[in-house]
């Protein structure tokens, strides 16, 4: 397997290595560390409801199908993973977002035992009609439970209005009349396109030996010849369907989503452009910023306001969130200061020190094996080096920074609010 | 990962846990005050007040401005209840001198900036400043209104309030919403003063070295406050039976209703008596093996979720579900069935081993977590000797099948409280 050793100038290194299936294997051995954290993962996710596969005709498939997938191959023929995994007293789970789907456990012993288990189960679907007509009345409550959540609620609806065509607008679990078509068909045609290892990555991080690890999973990789995936095209146009949507939720105080969209030409965005983005929303509202000491002040946001760059692949948007008596002031507040950073330019002292922050963030992220984990799902989906944010905080000038305030677009900006009932 | 404890002064132990995985040092601040009506709102705000400006950071702008310079030091307050005592905490982190880029000294920096922060509040004349006051008041009402957007959450709060209708630990732990209304600069100065004066503390060091210097100040800081009534911490009531079952139905304008139960037993105190309580919670409705997960939510699909767990000071178990409201009665009836089988020594040595390794895997796993730890021994307190995670593994490796079914038969239902849509008229 050809592996390549990555390290950095604060004495942290991992392994990537690729398998000659394609699989991609990333590992950070954290010898300090009690527990190791695994991840097998899937370039696929709810945004992929259109596909297809070496060049054959393009398919469509039910909205929240790769979730309902995710919840099915847990299960075999002969029982299920998470039994597989009470054995050995890991913790396991899986979580599907839009692009990935990422299968997953957390152990202090017994890590071999743990990771044939995941290489295993993940490698072997087993889906059936009755198996998958049970499982949609446990996903039925679970989307339920969602249209009670108005966190939830509030973002899905600003990316309603805010993407025509782009499936980023729908429900990951999808509705519970979309995942009534699914079928152990469709799914057994899902998994085949998308669980091929050449569009898989295992991430690992902890108290792991790396050659050893490569060697267990250059074994249990069953090979498969690599597929062409491609993805449907959405055609989303520039601009937004409106601005502002609203729905009443039984909460105490208005929830807001404020977002602008970006008008992409390319499907991902570049480490500098998230890095920079990064740091010109601390800039805009961070806790040391003026505008967040002017809400506060105010009396418009609370400790759950934040702001982040939603992207992905063919998405992006840049969204600030929370809580407000009076989420259009707050909405009005945004428009304003990003129009007078335009005229005024931004605030070296403050650039320095967001910098600075920033670099301590990145820092503290080698603290625990599961942020870890993540982060070389990140490296894995995008394709970058771990070390490169590091790098980049280096070297990032605040002309680079000022220039992303041409993202924002008035234009293309969305307001969603969940109002309180009466 | 080793534990030193230190008596600094009369009712402050400091506690240095030297564990060299981190490339952060994280001092947190525990005061610990009995849970009272009258103060728990104005104690309750305090960390959240003296955490956004001080004497000499007076205003939240230039304090966020100095952590971020600080290499994005994080600042941290709360306010939780452990058992009958309100825990005030407030903490700092901060990355490693060793990354600095310019060689910087942030770690007694920023130590010292915390201490400043709890010793030297922005005050004059015995009030607090009224604007800070003003403004921390309507976030925390804005928290306490904001409840009951998480249903979840929501619905347990009604039920330990519920289950402790009288009792200490049925205190909210931030007050109620007219308790912090009441607040003003002067009531909330006292509130301070109280808590330097009256709180047990434990300050907690969670670093590869103990900063220089800094048991001595904080030994300092305490000798220039005169120290009296000092909270007892060995003292915590346990759970009674109930008399009779408490059944209270709520509704909402919700999608789907939520299902929380209390629980009293009969095993409450200290981890080395109360493992078999653990695992006995844990096998009726802890991970994926569990009565609970296995029968309620797989087998008879009533629910999403639907989990129990335990809290050793009150001895309580609770029950947690999301259940559609035509399913909340089967699925009471069945998480009831479900406690009966553990009692009755119906689960299979599969079923006691799979709990056993998972909690013990979940002990192992605190160490490497720096929050973690210190919400460990932020909870094992009333003791010079608080024991660490990897002696509770070594209790839980000991116990016997017996010992949980005798745990599991001390479990009795107390209170069933149900949070379920509006009625279609």
């Amino acid at each position: 397997m050809k592996k390549t050793v990555f390290e950095s100038p604060i004495g942290e290194s991992y392994v990537k290595a690729i398998h000659p299936s394609g699989l991609q294997i990333f590992i950070m051995e954290k010898p300090q560390f009690s527990s190791s954290y695994a991840m097998f993962g899937t370039k696929y996710g709810s945004i992929d409801t259109r596909f297809s596969k070496n060049g054959g005709e393009m398919v469509e498939v039910p909205e929240g199908i790769a979730h309902f997938l995710e919840h099915k191959l847990f299960e075999s023929e002969d029982g299920d993973a998470f039994t597989r995994f009470a054995e050995t007293g890991a913790y396991c789970n899986a979580y599907t977002s839009f692009d990935r789907t990422c299968y997953l456990f957390s152990c202090s012993d017994k890590f071999f035992d743990n990771l044939a288990i995941l290489l295993d189960f993940v490698q072997k679907p087993y889906f059936t009609e009755a198996t998958v007509n049970k499982e949609q009345g446990i996903i039925g409550q679970e989307i339920r439970m969602y249209d009670d959540n108005p966190g939830w609620r509030v973002m899905f609806n600003m990316l309603r209005q805010m993407y025509t065509n782009h499936p980023v607008r729908i429900d990951i679990a999808g509705t519970v009349e979309s995942i009534s078509h699914i079928t152990a068909e469709l799914l057994y045609k899902c998994y085949e396109t998308f669980y091929n290892p050449a569009n898989m990555f295992v991430c690992i991080a902890g108290n792991v030996d790396a050659d050893k690890v490569l060697d267990k999973i250059g074994a249990a990789i069953i090979n498969h010849e690599p597929v062409e995936i491609e993805r449907g095209e959405f055609n989303e146009p520039e601009g937004v369907a409106s601005s502002y949507v609203e729905q009443k939720l039984a909460v105490s105080l208005p929830m807001f989503c404020y977002g602008y969209k970006q008008d992409i030409k390319t499907p991902i965005r570049s480490l500098k452009t998230k890095v920079c983005m990064s740091l010109l929303l601390e800039m805009i509202c961070g806790d040391a910023s003026p505008l967040y000491a002017r809400l506060v002040r105010d009396g418009l946001i609370n400790d759950d306001f934040g702001s982040e760059y939603f992207n992905g692949h063919g998405y992006a948007a840049i969204v600030f969130e929370g809580e407000s008596n009076d989420p259009k002031r707050v909405a009005e507040a945004i428009g304003e200061e990003i129009k007078r950073l335009r005229e005024d330019g931004l605030d070296k002292k403050l650039f320095s020190a967001v910098k600075c922050a920033m670099y301590g963030d990145a820092i503290r992220r080698f603290n625990s094996v599961d942020g870890l984990a993540g982060q070389l799902v990140e490296c894995a989906m995008c394709d970058f080096d771990l070390f490169e944010e590091i790098k980049l905080l280096r070297t990032v000038t605040i002309d680079d920074v000022y220039k992303r305030l041409d993202l924002f677009k008035e234009e293309n900006a969305v307001l969603s609010v969940i109002l309180p009932k009466e | 990962m080793s534990v030193k404890v230190l008596s600094l002064c009369d009712g402050v132990q400091g506690l240095f846990i030297n564990n060299a995985r981190f490339n952060t040092t994280l001092v947190s601040f525990n005061f610990y005050m009995p849970t009272n009506k009258d103060d728990v709102a104005s104690l309750g705000l305090l960390p959240f007040v003296l955490t956004t400006c001080s004497e000499k950071y007076p205003d939240f702008s230039r304090l966020n401005l100095k952590l971020a310079k600080l290499y994005g030091a994080k600042l941290e307050a709360s306010t939780e209840k452990v058992g009958d005592l309100q825990l005030l905490k407030m903490a700092v982190s901060v990355i490693d001198d060793s990354y600095t880029l310019d060689n910087e000294s942030l770690c007694v920096e920023a130590c010292e900036l915390l201490m400043r922060l709890i010793f030297e509040p922005k005050a004059e004349n015995g009030e607090f400043c009224a604007e800070d006051v003003e403004r921390e008041k309507r976030k925390a009402i804005e928290h306490i209104r904001g409840e009951m957007s998480d249903k979840r959450l929501y619905a347990k709060k009604r039920m330990l309030e519920e289950m402790y209708k009288g009792k200490a630990y049925g205190i909210s732990k931030c007050g109620t919403e007219e308790q912090v209304a009441a607040i003003d600069g002067k009531s909330l100065y006292s509130a301070w003063q109280k808590l330097i004066s009256n709180a047990f503390v434990r300050v907690n060091v969670i670093s590869r070295a103990l900063p220089a210097g800094l048991f001595a100040n904080i030994t300092e800081r305490f000798s220039a406050v005169e120290r009296f009534n000092i909270t007892d911490c060995t003292v915590c009531e346990p759970t009674r039976k109930a008399r009779a079952v408490k059944e209270i139905t709520e509704r909402m304008d919700i999608a789907q209703g939520k299902l929380s139960m209390g629980f009293s037993s009969r095993m409450h105190g200290d981890d080395s008596e109360t493992m078999p309580l653990l695992m006995a919670s844990d096998i009726f409705g802890g991970g994926p093996y569990s009565k609970l997960f296995t029968n309620v939510r797989e087998k008879m699909s009533l629910c999403y979720y639907c989990s129990a767990s335990s809290v050793r000071i009150k001895g309580l178990v609770t029950v947690d579900s999301g259940v559609e409201a035509v399913n909340a009665e089967r699925a009471e009836k069945e998480i009831l069935a479900q406690l009966e089988s553990v009692k009755a020594g119906d689960f299979t040595d599969f079923e006691l081993e799979s709990s056993r390794k998972s909690l013990i895997d979940s002990f192992k796993g605190i160490e490497d977590s720096q929050s973690a730890i210190d919400v460990w021994y932020a909870m094992r307190i009333g003791t010079d000797e608080p024991l660490g995670p990897d002696e509770c593994v070594k209790f839980l490796e000991g116990v016997k099948r017996s010992e949980v079914i005798k745990a599991a038969q001390g479990i009795n239902v107390h209170t069933i409280y149900k949070l379920l849509p509006e009625e279609k008229a």
